[in-house]
C-alpha cells in the first residue's frame, strides 16, 4: 500500500509540474497581457515602470524559473490586481467556494441517487419519465440563465430569497442568513450535475439489476431492500463514484459563473477575474490549487473503488 | 420631483445644456421641491445606502486602476478640490487658493482643523507627500502624467502648499478635482505605495465623510459616517459597496431591493423602467465614443477621405436605435459637457452619404459597376474595424457604421477583441485601420495628449500643426474668454479636419432608488465627491 501510495504521489508531483508549465506558456502567450497596462491613458514611461515593478519585463525562461524558485519556498507571488499574496488573496475566498461547492455535491448526492434507485426499479414509471425530462431539461439549459431565472422568480418576484452575496452586510451575520444566500446559488450549481448523476446512476443501476447475482441474493431469500442497497447499488456505484470524482474540480472550478450570477466571492469568479486582468500570478495559484484538488479527488475516487468492490484491492 | 434634472430626448440639441443648468438652479433656489419635512426626516433617519461595484477595490486614488477602486476612494480620500454640478472646482480641502500672474505658481490655503480617520492632524505635509507619490515613477503612480507639468511641491506652512510649474497648465485646478485625493503622509511614508497592502485593502485612511469599517474580500466594503468630517455632517449611516460583476446580476439585486443606485447600459435599460420605487436619470458626461481610423494608413491620410467617412454615418440613428436617445450628436472631440467651450454654434455633421461620394471622388475613390468604391488602380476602399468584446453598445454601434459605410461602398469587416488586448496589441503600436473605442477624461477641454503630434496616447497617429499649437496654447492659457476661443476654433479645424470620427457623447443612465435625494446631477464619479449631502427619504 505505501508503494502504491509513493507511486500515486510521484505521478501528481509530475503532473502539478506539467500543468503548471503548460498553463505559464498558455498566459503569457494569450493577447493582451495585464489590464494594469491596458489603460490608454499611461505613457510608455508609465508603461516600462509597471512592467518593471511587475517584473514582466524579463524574459519569459527567466520569469518561469523566479515563478517554480518562490513556489518552492511556498511563496506565490504577489497578486498583480489586489498587489497582496496570492496566497491570502485565494484563501479569502476559498471557503465561501468550499461552502456552495460542498452544498451542491450534497444535493447533487443527496437527489440523484435515491431518484435514480427509485427509477431503475420502475423504468418508464411516471416519476422515472418526469426525472427523465427534468435531468434533460437541467442538463441542456445554460447556468447563467437558470441562475438570472431563478434570481427573478425567487428573489424579484417572490422576494423570499436574497438575490445575490454570501450575507447580508452589515446585517445579522446568523447562520439563517447565510444559508437563505446559499440556496439559489446551491440549486443552480447543483442541477447539471444532480441530472448528470442522475442518469449515470440509473443506467448502472438498471445494469446491475439485470446481472445473474442479483438473482441469486433475491433466490437466497435477501429482502428486496438488501437486495437493492447491499447488491445492485453497491456494484452501480463504482461508476457512479468516477462521476461524482469529476464532478469535484467542475465544482470548484466551474462554480464561476454560478458565483458572478449570484454575487458569491468564491474562488471561480477570482479565476475568472483573474485570467481577464491577466493576473498571472493569481491565475498560476488559482491553477495549482484547482490542479491539487483534482489530484486529491481522482485519489479519493480511486480509494472509494477499492473500499467498494474488493477485487480492485492491491494485493500484497 | 422637479429637483432632478430630467433631459428631454435626442432630438433638438441648441441650448439645451442652458435650459438644464437654468432647471438646476431653480430647482435648488426652490428647496429641490421637496417639502422641507421629508429632507428634514431623512436627516433623521440616516440608513444605508447600497451601490455595486465590479471588482474589489483598492483604497488608494494615486495608484488605483479600475473604476471599482475610484468610486468608494471618492467618498474616502476628497481631493484640494472638487466639481460643483457645473464641473467647475469648488474648495474641498483647500479653502482658497491664488494663481500667479505668469501662471507658473498655484498657492493653496488649506482648511484648518480637519483630522484624518485615525484622528490625526490634515497639514501640507499630506499634501506635498500625495503629489511627490503622484509624480514619481516607483510609486506605481496612476496619475503621473495628469499632474506631469507639476515641478514641485513646496510646503511654505502647516496649512500654505505651493505648486510650481514647468509652464502654466490651465487645466491643474480640474484634475485636482479628479481623482487626485490626498493621502496620509504618517502612514505611508517610507516604502513605495502598492506595497502597503494593508492600508490599500483593509484599513484605508482619509479625510472623507465616510470611512471604511469592514471589508469583506470579493463581497462587499462598509463605510460609516465619519463624525469628524470637516463638512457638513454626513445623513447617511452607512454606505455599502457591494461587488457585483455582473450587470444583469446588478439590475436584478436594483429590483428586489438590494441595490439602491446602478449605471446601467441602454440594452438594460427596459428590465427598469416601470419598477416602482425606482427612478432613471441621465446624465452627461465627459466621454466622446468614436471610430479612430489609423492616419498612418495611406487611405485614411486625406483629411477630405476622413470627413467623407463620417458623414456617411448616420449618427441620429445610432443615439436612438442604439443607444435609445442617451446621447448628444457630436460635433468635435470636446463633449457638449463642458458647456464652456463646447462649440455649439458649430452645426452638427451631417448625414449626408452624397456629399461624401463627392468628396470620396475628390480624393480618387469611384464607385465600380458593383458599387464598391475603388481607386484608380482598381483596389476596393476596405478596412477592418477593431471594438472590445462584450458590450452590446459598442457592437451595435459597430454594426451600424458597418452597415452605413457598406451603403457608400466601403467594405467594413469588424473584429471584436478583449479590451486589454485590443490596447495593448494592436491600439498602442498602431497596427490597426480603425478601431471602435472612447476616452474619458476629466472636466477640462485640454486634449494636448491624445491629438497633439507625437503624445503617447495620440493613438490614430494624426497630426495638424494648427491643431498643434492651439492645444499647446489651451492648456496654457488660464483667461477663460481667450480659453474658450482657441477650443472654439480647434473645434471649428476638427470639421475640417477631423482626427477621429466621434459618433456620440453618451449620457450616463443612472438607476436609483426614489427615496435617494440629495443626488447631484453629475456622473457617478463626481456625484460621489458631494457623499455627505446624500440621504435617503423614509418610506
Amino acid at each position: 500500500m505505501a508503494g502504491f501510495l509513493l507511486r500515486r504521489l510521484g505521478h501528481a508531483l509530475l503532473v502539478l509540474l506539467v500543468v503548471c508549465t503548460v498553463t505559464f506558456g498558455i498566459v503569457h502567450a494569450a493577447p493582451g497581457g495585464p489590464s494594469l497596462l491596458a489603460d490608454p491613458k499611461l505613457s510608455i514611461a508609465d508603461r516600462a515602470a509597471i512592467e518593471q515593478r511587475l517584473g514582466i519585463d524579463r524574459p519569459i525562461l527567466v520569469q518561469y524559473g523566479r515563478w517554480l524558485a518562490r513556489l518552492a519556498r511556498g511563496d506565490l507571488g504577489n497578486s498583480f490586481l489586489y498587489q497582496t499574496s496570492t496566497v491570502s488573496t485565494i484563501m479569502e475566498r476559498l471557503p465561501n467556494t468550499l461552502l456552495l461547492a460542498g452544498a451542491a455535491l450534497l444535493l447533487t448526492v443527496a437527489v440523484a441517487v435515491p431518484v435514480a434507485a427509485w427509477c431503475a426499479e420502475r423504468p418508464g414509471g411516471l416519476l422515472d419519465r418526469l426525472a427523465g425530462a427534468l435531468a434533460l431539461g437541467a442538463i441542456s439549459v445554460p447556468v447563467f440563465w437558470l441562475g438570472i431565472l431563478a434570481i427573478l422568480a425567487f428573489a424579484v418576484y417572490a422576494h423570499i430569497l436574497p438575490a445575490g452575496g454570501a450575507s447580508d452586510v452589515g446585517g445579522s451575520d446568523s447562520i439563517v442568513d447565510r444559508l437563505r444566500h446559499l440556496v439559489l446559488p446551491a440549486l443552480v450549481l447543483a442541477a447539471a450535475g444532480t441530472a448528470e448523476l442522475f442518469r449515470y446512476t440509473r443506467a448502472s443501476a438498471l445494469a446491475q439489476r439485470a446481472r445473474p447475482f442479483v438473482r441469486t441474493a433475491r433466490a437466497k431469500g435477501v429482502p428486496e431492500r438488501g437486495v437493492r442497497w447491499r447488491h445492485a447499488m453497491r456494484n452501480a456505484c463504482i461508476p457512479v463514484v468516477t462521476v461524482i470524482g469529476l464532478q469535484l474540480p467542475r465544482l470548484v472550478g466551474g462554480a464561476a459563473i454560478t458565483e458572478t450570477v449570484f454575487s458569491w466571492p468564491g474562488m471561480g469568479r477570482l479565476g475568472i477575474e483573474a485570467a481577464l486582468a491577466r493576473d498571472y500570478p493569481l491565475i498560476m495559484g488559482i491553477t495549482l490549487l484547482v490542479s491539487v484538488g483534482v489530484l486529491l479527488a481522482s485519489f479519493l475516487v480511486d480509494l472509494a473503488y477499492v473500499a467498494l468492490d474488493p477485487r480492485l484491492r492491491p494485493r500484497a | 420631483m422637479s429637483r432632478r434634472r430630467r433631459w428631454p430626448a435626442a432630438g433638438a440639441l441648441s441650448h439645451r445644456s442652458i435650459v438644464a443648468a437654468a432647471a438646476w438652479l431653480l430647482a435648488a433656489a426652490c428647496g429641490g421641491g421637496e417639502p422641507r419635512s421629508a429632507v428634514e426626516q431623512a436627516a433623521a433617519a440616516g440608513g444605508t445606502l447600497r451601490i455595486p461595484l465590479i471588482n474589489d477595490p483598492i483604497f488608494d486614488p494615486v495608484i488605483a486602476p479600475d473604476l471599482g477602486s475610484i468610486l468608494p476612494n471618492k467618498l474616502i480620500f476628497p481631493g484640494l478640490v472638487r466639481p460643483d454640478e457645473a464641473l467647475r472646482p469648488t474648495p474641498d480641502l483647500a479653502e482658497s487658493w491664488t494663481i500667479s500672474d505668469d501662471g507658473l505658481h498655484a498657492t493653496f490655503t488649506l482648511r484648518p482643523g480637519v483630522l484624518w480617520h485615525d484622528g490625526a492632524p490634515f497639514s501640507a505635509e499630506d499634501v506635498k507627500f500625495t503629489f511627490d507619490a503622484i509624480l514619481d515613477l516607483a510609486s506605481g503612480s496612476r496619475l503621473r502624467s495628469d499632474f506631469a507639468a507639476v515641478q514641485r511641491v513646496v510646503i511654505e506652512d502647516s496649512l500654505t502648499v505651493r505648486f510650481d510649474f514647468h509652464a502654466p497648465f490651465a487645466p491643474f485646478l480640474t484634475l485636482l478635482g479628479y481623482n487626485a485625493g490626498i493621502l496620509p503622509k504618517h502612514l505611508l511614508q517610507g516604502a513605495p505605495l502598492t506595497e502597503a497592502t494593508d492600508f490599500n485593502r483593509r484599513k484605508p485612511v482619509g479625510t472623507g465623510p465616510f470611512m471604511v469599517t469592514e471589508v469583506a474580500p470579493g463581497a462587499s466594503v462598509t463605510l460609516v459616517r465619519n463624525p469628524h468630517y470637516y463638512g457638513s455632517v454626513p445623513k447617511l449611516d452607512r454606505v455599502v459597496f457591494k461587488v457585483v460583476p455582473d450587470l444583469n446580476a446588478q439590475v436584478a439585486q436594483l429590483r428586489a431591493g438590494e441595490l439602491d443606485l446602478v449605471t446601467l447600459e441602454p440594452a438594460n435599460l427596459a428590465s427598469v423602467q416601470g419598477v416602482p420605487g425606482v427612478e432613471v436619470l441621465q446624465v452627461p458626461v465627459v466621454q466622446h465614443f468614436y471610430v479612430g481610423l489609423n492616419v498612418r494608413r495611406p487611405a485614411f491620410r486625406s483629411p477630405d477621405v476622413r470627413r467623407a467617412l463620417g458623414m456617411a454615418i448616420n449618427r441620429p440613428a445610432i443615439i436612438d436605435g442604439v443607444l435609445r436617445g442617451y446621447a448628444d450628436l457630436p460635433r468635435g472631440t470636446i463633449p457638449v459637457v463642458l458647456k464652456d467651450y463646447f462649440a455649439d454654434a458649430l452645426p452638427p455633421i451631417p448625414y449626408a452619404p452624397d456629399s461624401s461620394l463627392v468628396l470620396l471622388a475628390r480624393a480618387g475613390w469611384r464607385r465600380g459597376a458593383d458599387g464598391r468604391l475603388r481607386d484608380a488602380a482598381g483596389a476596393p476602399f476596405a478596412f477592418e474595424l477593431l471594438l472590445d468584446k462584450g458590450n452590446p453598445t459598442r457592437e451595435q454601434s459597430a454594426l451600424a457604421v458597418q452597415q452605413d459605410l457598406g451603403r457608400i461602398g466601403v467594405t467594413v469587416t469588424l473584429r471584436t477583441m478583449e479590451f486589454a488586448a485590443l490596447v495593448r496589441d494592436r491600439v498602442l503600436p498602431g497596427t490597426f485601420d480603425a478601431t471602435l473605442i472612447w476616452w474619458t477624461t476629466p472636466p477640462d477641454p485640454d486634449q494636448f495628449a491624445f491629438y497633439h503630434t507625437g503624445q503617447d496616447n495620440n493613438n490614430v497617429g494624426w497630426s495638424n500643426p494648427v491643431a498643434d499649437s492651439l492645444l499647446a496654447l489651451g492648456r496654457a492659457t488660464l483667461d477663460v474668454p481667450r480659453r474658450q476661443a482657441i477650443y472654439r476654433a480647434f473645434q471649428r479645424l476638427e470639421m475640417e479636419d477631423p482626427p477621429v470620427m466621434v459618433l456620440f457623447y453618451p449620457r450616463e443612465i443612472q438607476a436609483v432608488t426614489s427615496r435617494l435625494v440629495g443626488f447631484p446631477s453629475l456622473g457617478i464619479r463626481d456625484a460621489l465627491r458631494h457623499s455627505e449631502r446624500f440621504a435617503l427619504r423614509t418610506k
